[in-house]
């Protein structure tokens, strides 16, 4: 803020005003003045702009520290105001006076409430939980060996009502069994799991009736893992996850939660994982969203550049003013973001991809719309005149004079926008857009950093990938 | 024979870049329309073919009236006056091979043109044509690859393909160098003793000496001379380039 005084009003000018116009008050009025009200000093002696932009910056930096109500910064307009004064004594006497002190107090103050208002604290970025959410990152979890799955799983209910049946399950030889049969939330449950794979590791995992999966190790974030004895036995004290309720419609009524029981073994190879896939997938289809988006874009595009080509438009009033409105439409629409239109359009048609879609094409027909218009003002007539000249009649003129013109650049923005639109589809999908950015924030959201690591590495690839191809193609057309 | 007959053009911006201008040109002429830059002589050039049309006058082209033409005899016109251009007017991203068959569009068959297919025939003349201005083997490059005398063959070989009567020539070596400059007033130089009439504006007297069977000049959209090169003495240059210009214009010469 301080620094904008100094641009209104650079100390060069200042001396060279001096030189001009000698000031036609004394030194102690002028500090009087300026005490009374900073900058008047230097108003009176002539100093116009100085005595304005002292003034405003002053105003701005009282505004900013009462503000921010902090007394540890009331000392900086003080001091600026003090300087005012002295500077007025001189500017009368027509000495030369920089700047520097106020523009350094006015610098220091925003700096230091800058650095308060944005809680910027080193101290908080903890080096364990760095590593904790870091370290898993470094193995994406894309694929994963092949292996198969032993499964088992016992019914409990909580909270308990009345008629609980017994919480036992016989499967293919196994038997799982809980005590008791029903169990408040965050009360303990003993398990018990027999006839699976001996020796062996098992995961316990609490499923809701829901759907939702609740882990069971830790402080309900990490995986329970447990060893079957050489019988093929396990048994295992869990409490009942405080989340086991979440999402459901009555928390009094009694339903069956499950508890898994899974053993997996390697049988040789390598397949994509669950996450990888659903990553490829998501990577689908938010290159489709961006895709289709711009296809939409472009339908639209074309016809509205026309109407905001300045050259085609310009002949009459009445064009002229359809020009002036479709730009001005345009450059409202493009200056917002796709991601805000996005919120808009899931609030439209809910949650998922078309929505996404319906966003990144709003911003891409003003964006395109707006390239387009700009080659078609750029459109050479000089061989349209040539053409017509050799008796072509209209569309001839269109396809020999014009298309060959503005293709290849419409083509470049296009691809161009597309490989935009394919970045901005993975934001708009945090906000429920579908595609790959919905599932990053899933998997941030369930803290799986190996796939929240695969997701990266996918967006990295796609963007890599199209930036070159986008790049090429481009360099080959214009 | 071509007629033109009072023409005036005034632009709706109000210039009035044309002023009752009337001269006739031979079949076979070499026609040169000289004048300081803004004296109207695009704008006259430009009338012939109706790229511009004209406030008033009238064009007689053997009898037939261009101005009053509708849009489809107009056409049939046009293709018969091929038209030379000072920035040769290439359509840059096409090959050159696009560029001299569009020539050919009076003369095509509309749906096929339009769909970029054209007979074996007209390959054939627009190779020749590119032939006949020395750069056959550059058919498949892009226009723009191409340097600016070479371009110009290129917008000569276009106006071939027309197979034309009468060519305009609208400053056609303003951007060459002088070597190049007679290179291609000499290829118009060639066609004009075949039988094809051309009226060409120029700017440097020389040229004007070695090309012109014939001079008009312009000044502020008048006629102020017509006659041969060699009529054009220091006082008829005053009268044409003014007074100012004398010693530029002399220096070029
Ligand atoms: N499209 C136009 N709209 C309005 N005025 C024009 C237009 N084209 C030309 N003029 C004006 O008409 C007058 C004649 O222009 P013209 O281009 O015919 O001159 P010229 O002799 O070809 O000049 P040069 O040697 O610079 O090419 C000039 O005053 C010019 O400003
Ligand atoms: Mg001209």
């Amino acid at each position: 803020m301080a620094r904008k005084r100094r641009k209104s009003a650079p100390p060069a000018c200042e001396t060279a005003m001096t030189a001009s116009s000698k000031p036609t008050i004394s030194a102690l009025p002028a500090a009087l003045l300026s005490a009374l009200l900073p900058g008047l000093g230097q108003f009176s002696a002539r100093q116009r702009y100085r005595g304005v932009s002292i003034f405003i910056g002053f105003l701005i930096l009282t505004m900013m520290t009462l503000w921010y109500a902090d007394p540890r910064w009331y000392f900086s307009p003080v001091l600026v105001w003090l300087w005012n004064i002295w500077d007025a004594a001189r500017q009368a006497r027509s000495q030369k006076n920089g700047f520097l002190l106020p523009v350094l107090v006015g610098l220091i103050a925003a700096y230091g409430i800058g650095w308060q208002v944005l809680q910027i604290d080193f101290s908080t970025a903890d080096m364990n939980r760095a590593t904790h959410i870091l370290r898993p990152m470094l193995r994406p979890d894309f694929i994963q060996e092949r292996r198969e799955t032993n499964e088992m799983w016992v019914e409990i209910f909580v909270p308990c009502g009345t008629d609980v049946p017994t919480a036992r399950h016989e499967m293919d030889g196994k038997v799982a069994i809980a005590t008791p049969d029903c169990a408040a939330v965050l009360e303990t449950v003993i398990v018990n799991v027999s006839g699976m794979w001996p020796n062996a590791e098992t995961e316990i995992l609490w499923e809701t009736p829901i759907g939702n999966a609740r882990m069971l190790g830790g402080n309900e974030d990490a995986m329970l893992v447990q060893n079957t004895d050489e019988n093929g036995s396990l048994t295992v004290l869990i409490h009942v996850p405080s989340l086991a309720l979440a999402g459901a419609p009555d928390p009094t009524l009694s339903l069956g939660h499950r508890v898994y029981f899974n053993q997996h073994r390697p049988i040789g190879g390598y397949e994509l994982s669950f996450v990888g896939g659903e990553v490829l997938k998501g990577a689908l289809v938010t290159i489709a969203m961006a895709l289709m988006a711009t296809l939409f874009a472009i339908i639209l595009a074309i016809p509205i550049s026309f109407l905001a080509a300045r050259n085609l438009m310009s002949g009459n009033p009445v064009t002229m003013a359809v020009y002036v409105v479709v730009r001005t439409l345009l450059n409202i629409l493009r200056s917002i973001e796709a991601l805000i239109i996005a919120f808009i359009f899931v609030k439209i048609v809910g949650l998922g991809p078309f929505a996404g879609m319906l966003a990144l094409a709003f911003h891409s027909v003003a964006a395109l719309a707006k390239l387009y218009s700009e080659v078609i003002e750029g459109i050479d007539p000089g061989p349209i005149e040539a053409i017509r000249a050799t008796g072509a009649n209209w569309v001839q003129v269109v396809r020999y004079g014009v298309i060959p013109q503005i293709v290849p650049p419409f083509t470049a923005f296009t691809i161009y926008r597309w490989d935009i639109n394919v970045r901005s589809a993975t934001i708009v999908g945090f906000v429920g857009g579908g595609g790959i950015g919905f599932l990053l924030i899933e998997l941030i959201r369930i803290s799986d950093m190996r796939g929240v690591s695969a997701v990266f590495i996918t967006i990295a690839v796609i963007v890599i990938a199209l930036d070159y191809f986008s790049a090429k193609v481009r360099e080959r057309l214009v | 024979m071509l007629r033109i007959q009072n023409l005036s053009k005034t632009y709706p911006s109000g210039t009035q870049a044309l002023k009752n201008v009337s001269f006739d040109v031979q079949d076979g002429e070499f026609m040169v329309v000289i004048g300081l830059s803004g004296s109207g002589k695009s704008t006259l050039l430009r009338c012939i073919n109706r790229l511009i049309d004209p406030t008033e006058g009238k064009i007689l082209w053997d009898d037939v009236d261009i101005t009053a033409a509708p849009p489809a005899e107009l056409r049939q016109i046009r293709r018969k006056i091929g038209m030379v251009f000072q920035q040769f007017n290439l359509v840059k991203r096409s090959s050159v091979m696009t560029n001299v068959l569009s020539g050919r569009l009076g003369y095509a068959n509309p749906w096929m043109s339009l769909i970029g297919l054209w007979s074996a025939d007209e390959k054939k003349r627009a190779i020749d044509a590119l032939d006949r201005v020395g750069i056959a083997d550059k058919a498949g490059e892009r226009a723009d690859a191409l340097s600016g005398g070479q371009q110009q063959r290129v917008g000569v070989a276009r106006a071939l393909m027309q197979e034309p009567k009468l060519i305009l020539a609208d400053e056609p070596v303003a951007s060459l160098d002088p070597v190049l400059s007679h290179s291609i007033l000499q290829y118009l130089e060639q066609l004009n003793k075949e039988g094809i009439t051309v009226i060409c504006s120029l700017h440097f007297l020389d040229l004007v000496h070695r090309y012109a069977t014939r001079v008009v000049a312009l000044k502020d959209g008048v006629i102020v001379f017509e006659g041969s090169a060699q009529e054009i003495d220091r006082a008829k240059f005053k009268e044409i380039y003014g007074e100012e210009a004398q010693e530029v214009r002399a220096a070029s010469l």
